[in-house]
């Protein structure tokens, strides 16, 4: 085997595995619930935190502040088939940030510290520009305050995180506020069905 | 060295001179014709940028490149296209090595063709077969090519400058693959450094080495050492755009694509 392919084989399996680890136990929720019944779901096309064309700005705040489950009921995803492992990410540091002794930014994004990095592959032990770095989301600290979603999406990043309610966090109130509160209408009532098959696509595509 | 925009060629619209929905490449000839690959077609302005000619690929194009023979070099998804006065003279197809041709350039006795897919460039003869492969273990990954485009130029030595953006470098490279050097660094402050994710996406080399990056958009020139000379645009282009190619003609003027609005920017340095 060659040494691409063990690459490839590493971050293929490492993506495959991530996303089942992520979806699985929102899926498991979902199956257990009643057909027929409706899921809150984050629109990432209209939430500011993801859509495209906003380039500025911290982003929106409300889905961490206004959910009446402690620590938010939404929380970032990296969507791995369409991370780009970049050594330095903007969701992880703070890229305006001073540049560090090794060419990094010395701080990081995230006020709770809930995005982790992991060199995957083959690892210049010299050079961490020369590495693949894999990013994951710390659900117990991440209340998702949506910073890192900000900062990923194109063009300063490929969009591979957004902010997701978690169906098993999710209290699934009739009058959701977080939905009350957003001015974008970016929180919305999905059809078990279609949260499920959507879920479907992300693990083919995976 | 400062730089004004002097003209404005295309742009988003209907008609023959205008791009519908992609403006994925451009170039520019030794007579000053600009070559701009889109919307599954070749348009070739002149140096007033009036519309001249037009033709239609297989399919769509991701880079073009005008050969000192005056054959246009096509890449596109598998193959490289080859027309003469808009007439297909030439096809070299490969799934594997040219899986996403977008950037074409040329040396002495070779074609060389950056391939998105397999983040690496393909050194060929002139008859499209292999002579060997640079960029993909320079020692550890390769060209990290996050933004799906690899990018290069080869100056008058037949140096090959390659966009490393993933580590915020451009990398010189001979055309037997070695590694010579780099320059660029990543810095989120200093104009001099690249900054985001993953720049520059895009070169092109004349007297000295062009960049072009994304968020926020800008256009730089360094000389080949790595030395800042000059800050071309900075607020000319639409905040959303993304691998702005370029190209640089004998008159040293930049020729620059706005992906969002669809149009070629012309810079030219402002004398004194």
């Amino acid at each position: 085997m060659s040494a691409d392919m063990t690459r490839r084989g590493l971050l293929g399996n490492a993506a495959r595995g991530a996303v089942l680890l992520t979806l699985g136990g929102g899926t498991g929720f979902l199956v257990r619930k009643a057909h027929g019944q409706v899921v809150w779901q984050v629109d990432v096309t209209r939430c500011l935190n993801s859509r495209l064309g906003e380039v500025t700005g911290d982003g929106c705040r409300l889905c961490t502040s206004e959910c009446v489950v402690g620590l938010s009921a939404v929380r970032a995803v990296n969507e791995y088939s369409k991370c780009g492992r970049c050594s330095i990410c903007p969701a992880y540091f703070d890229i305006t940030s001073a540049v560090d002794e090794h060419g990094l930014p010395s701080e990081k994004l995230c006020p709770r510290d809930a995005v982790t990095r992991t060199p995957i592959g083959k690892v210049d032990p010299e050079d961490p520009a020369n590495n693949y770095y894999e990013y994951a989301i710390d659900e117990e600290k991440c209340d998702g305050c949506g910073r890192c979603a900000m900062r990923c999406k194109e063009p300063l990043g490929l969009g591979a995180i957004t902010l997701r309610v978690r169906y098993d966090r999710c209290l699934n109130c009739n009058k959701c506020a977080i939905s009350r509160a957003c001015p974008q209408n970016a929180f919305i009532q999905l059809p078990i069905e279609q949260a499920l098959q959507a879920q479907e696509v992300k693990r083919s595509g995976s | 060295m400062q730089y004004r925009k002097v003209q404005v060629i295309g742009g988003r619209g209907e008609g023959p001179d205008r791009f519908r929905a992609e403006l994925q490449s451009v170039a520019v000839d030794s007579r000053g014709r600009i070559y701009a690959a889109g919307d599954s077609e070749i348009k070739v302005f002149d140096a007033a940028g009036a519309i001249a000619r037009r033709w239609s690929t297989a399919k769509p194009p991701l880079a073009v490149a005008p050969a000192a023979d005056g054959s246009v070099y096509v890449g596109e998804a598998g193959q490289i296209e080859i027309f003469s006065n808009g007439r297909l003279i030439d096809t070299w197809r490969n799934a594997q090595l040219l899986g996403r041709v977008t950037a074409i350039r040329f040396t002495e006795e070779s074609v060389l063709a950056g391939d998105a897919s397999d983040r690496a460039i393909r050194r060929l003869d002139r008859h499209g077969k292999l002579l060997n492969t640079i960029g993909k273990d320079n020692p550890v990954n390769g060209l990290l090519i996050p933004n799906g485009v690899v990018d290069l130029g080869v100056d008058g030595r037949g140096v090959i400058h390659a966009a490393n953006p993933g580590k915020h470098r451009v990398e010189q490279y001979a055309a037997d693959g070695r590694l010579l050097g780099h320059i660029g660094r990543f810095n989120g402050t200093d104009p001099a450094g690249f900054t985001g994710c993953c720049n520059p996406t895009n070169v092109a080399v004349g007297e000295c080495l062009y960049t072009a990056e994304k968020a926020g958009p800008r256009v730089k020139a360094y000389d080949f050492s790595g030395r800042l000379l000059a800050v071309i645009a900075g607020d000319a282009f639409d905040a959303n755009c993304k691998n702005m190619s370029i190209a640089v003609d004998a008159r040293r003027r930049l020729y620059v694509a706005d992906t969002v609005k669809l149009a070629i920017l012309v810079f030219e340095e402002v004398a004194g």
